[in-house]
């Protein structure tokens, strides 16, 4: 397994990613994950204020069309996600930090999708969002941030502290 | 006058704890450097959007109700941002990376305030589910997302161009 890795690390993109000092290579790719990030996560935190409650009077149903906008945002986080993995393969695959943040992720994901179910069911006017609804959108709200937190770390105590990109 | 500032700066204990003395002070500040960066550019964002003519059912004044907390958001960045300065002044003092940051969030904020100081903000205000917005107002919403896209990339960008960390 430690040797797949390892040539994963050792594989040409790998070493462009990390090594070229290209602008397009670890400071684009991190900008994508940034840009990417604020997209998926921002306009999930939007719908999940509303279902919290804020701004009442803005009608969910139309927010359904948010969603193929925020898979947008997920899957450039992803692709580049994946070149930031290579380049560090072993470290990061090992890490518990980095598992424990795609595992924030999953969850997230699971709580956007039902969310986005709640949505589109009817509701009286004026009426809240269901119970579970809130609950969804609370936990998706601590688990974007849970998620966060885990990358951000990943970058200052984990093994991304050795990928430097260009200086 | 900048550069007295931040030699003050330097001297602080705030700028002590950013640069390690707290360990734990620096990567906080940056978990909620992008959690408010995702709460401003998400909610900006949809705004944006909306003026832009996606996600017309929402109608738009009910939907500037949650621009308060994109404004939350900008004041996390600016606060977590100043530790940031804080910990290291100079590094930024001297960079044009940083000051291209500094320069794109000013004109995003003139925007801002064209957009409410015209008179289009009031105007948007009354566009229902389904109406489109003035013209002046697309560009407003396209140089927003342009501008705050342009502060992110800008800020990813100090330690690649700027040589900050």
């Amino acid at each position: 397994m430690m040797d797949v890795l390892r040539a994963i690390e050792a594989s040409g993109v790998s070493v462009w990613v990390r090594e070229s000092g290209s602008i397009w290579s670890y400071p684009t790719i991190i900008f994508f994950h940034s840009a990417g990030l604020a997209i998926i996560v921002g306009l999930s935190t939007a719908i999940d204020l509303r279902v919290l409650g804020v701004a009442r009077g803005l009608p969910v149903a139309p927010m359904d069309r948010l969603f193929p906008i925020m898979w947008v945002g997920f899957w450039v986080n992803a692709i580049s996600g994946l070149f930031l993995t290579m380049a560090d393969a072993p470290a990061m695959l090992t890490s518990r930090l980095f598992l424990f943040k795609i595992a924030m992720i999953g969850l997230a994901l699971i709580t956007m999708t039902s969310l986005r179910r709640a949505l589109r069911l009817p509701l009286a006017h004026g009426e809240g969002m269901p119970l579970a609804a809130r609950a969804m959108a609370m936990a998706s709200l601590l688990l974007w941030t849970a998620a966060i937190a885990a990358g951000r770390l990943t970058a200052y105590f984990g093994p991304g502290a050795e990928v430097k990109g260009i200086q | 006058m900048m550069h007295s500032l931040s030699v003050w700066l330097h001297g602080t204990s705030l700028s002590w704890a950013a640069r390690g003395g707290l360990p734990w002070l620096w990567p906080l500040c940056e978990t909620l450097h992008f959690v408010g960066m995702a709460m401003l550019i998400g909610i900006i964002g949809l705004f944006d959007l909306r003026m832009l003519g996606f996600v017309k059912g929402l109608p738009l004044r009910p939907l500037q109700r949650l621009l308060p907390w994109g404004v939350a958001g900008f004041v996390i960045n600016l606060v977590t941002g100043g530790v940031f300065y804080a910990g290291d002044p100079l590094q930024y003092l001297e960079n044009n990376v940083f000051w291209l940051k500094m320069g794109f969030i000013a004109l995003a904020g003139v925007n801002v305030l064209l957009f409410y100081a015209t008179g289009l903000g009031r105007r948007v205000d009354e566009v229902g589910a389904g109406g489109d917005v003035p013209v002046a107002a697309r560009a407003v919403a396209i140089a927003s997302l342009v501008l705050w896209f342009g502060v992110m990339y800008w800020g990813r960008m100090l330690p690649f161009l700027g040589g900050a960390f």
